[in-house]
């Protein structure tokens, strides 16, 4: 059919779009607390070539949170995974250090479960509330799969 | 009330059009998330607006009464005189944030505790130092509020849009497909008991025959 080629290229366009949209914040590498404290102008480099500020208010409350051998190992920005069918969000955790950043910030024991600690909407808006600039929305690609 | 797709009725058209559903659903999906993550955003920047728009004007309101107090106390020429060496660069930082695909501004004040003012010491009082102390405090809310409110504007403009394609997905897109798709198996099995009918009858005339 003439019609239908428009039609299924304008829906995958929409979902390219909108996934390269909501990913395009993503950084491209992130750094550590300590490197970012060292920094004038601290941010990383996005995926799409754009920059993400932090601020120094921020690095600093975190900082207050961990102590110098931790600094080194807080990847910053923290990324939040949206869009999974088991948890409203979960944020994505390497080590114990992340973990016991998450838990003084909502002030409740969290639980690495396989690198991630599920959240839920109150917390991540608890969460978004104090980590503005260091922490970063990631939609899950397992919805595009 | 969904329109029926203007299709072909044929099995690999049900295909195409079953593939465009699961397409269009798992669009609507990650919107629907995004717009949830948005409107989230959205009012915790409206309350953060307001919060910082009630503290403006409470310091704007604090810093002009010891502003006066000062004023009183020194006199306007002599403090104008004071306060010619004063003038100094603003140093904001600037940037920009990402949420959910909103690029949003970050401002922030740099070297906000200054210990020297630029004003003679000697000449002025402690009136002038606390009045000087509060107007830099009323910087740092502007800023603030500045931020919360560009904030705020992007995102409601976004949350507009994403919304428009919310709702075109779900009250144009997906039930026309669901109306499609609904017609054509209809369209299907219609033609499949036609053709037991007909077998029935040649059966019958064969049998007669």
């Amino acid at each position: 059919m003439p019609d239908e080629l428009p039609y299924e290229k304008m829906l995958q366009e929409c979902l390219r779009g909108e996934l390269r949209l909501v990913n395009a914040g993503l950084p491209r590498n992130r750094k550590s607390l300590s490197d970012l404290l060292d920094e004038e102008y601290p941010h990383v480099v996005c995926s799409d070539g754009s920059t993400h500020s932090f601020k120094k208010k921020e690095l600093e409350y975190l900082a207050s949170m961990v102590n110098i051998e931790e600094r080194e190992a807080l990847l910053l920005p923290l990324l939040i995974e949206l869009g999974l069918p088991e948890a409203e969000a979960v944020i994505i955790c390497k080590g114990e250090v992340e973990e016991g950043v998450i838990s003084k910030v909502l002030n409740m024991p969290v639980t690495c479960e396989q690198g991630r600690i599920r959240i839920y909407k109150p917390q991540l808006a608890l969460l978004r509330g104090k980590l503005k600039t260091t922490t970063q929305y990631v939609f899950s690609p397992e919805i595009v799969a | 009330m969904p329109q029926l797709l203007k299709v072909r009725p044929t099995k690999i058209e049900l295909v195409k059009l079953k593939r465009r559903l699961a397409l269009s659903e798992r669009v609507q999906r990650i919107v629907k998330d995004r717009l949830s993550i948005l409107t989230m955003e959205f009012l915790q920047t409206a309350r953060e607006t307001v919060e910082a728009k009630r503290k403006l004007l409470a310091q704007f309101s604090e810093a002009y009464k010891a502003w006066s107090i000062a004023t009183g106390y020194h006199g306007y020429i002599a403090l104008e005189k004071e306060l010619i060496a004063t003038e100094a660069d603003l140093k904001v930082a600037t940037g920009l944030r990402n949420v959910a695909g909103v690029r949003i501004p970050s401002l922030e004040l740099m070297g906000e505790k200054r210990l020297m003012r630029g004003y003679n010491l000697v000449d002025t009082s402690s009136c002038l130092d606390h009045a000087a102390q509060l107007w830099e405090k009323c910087l740092k809310a502007i800023i603030e509020l500045a931020e919360s409110q560009k904030s705020l504007e992007l995102l409601g403009m976004q949350i507009n849009r994403t919304k428009r394609i919310v709702n075109a997905l779900e009250c144009v897109v997906i039930p026309g497909l669901q109306v499609t798709i609904n017609y054509l198996n209809m369209k299907f099995e219609e033609r499949d008991r036609e053709e037991k009918s007909r077998l029935k009858r040649i059966k019958v005339l064969v049998a007669r025959g």
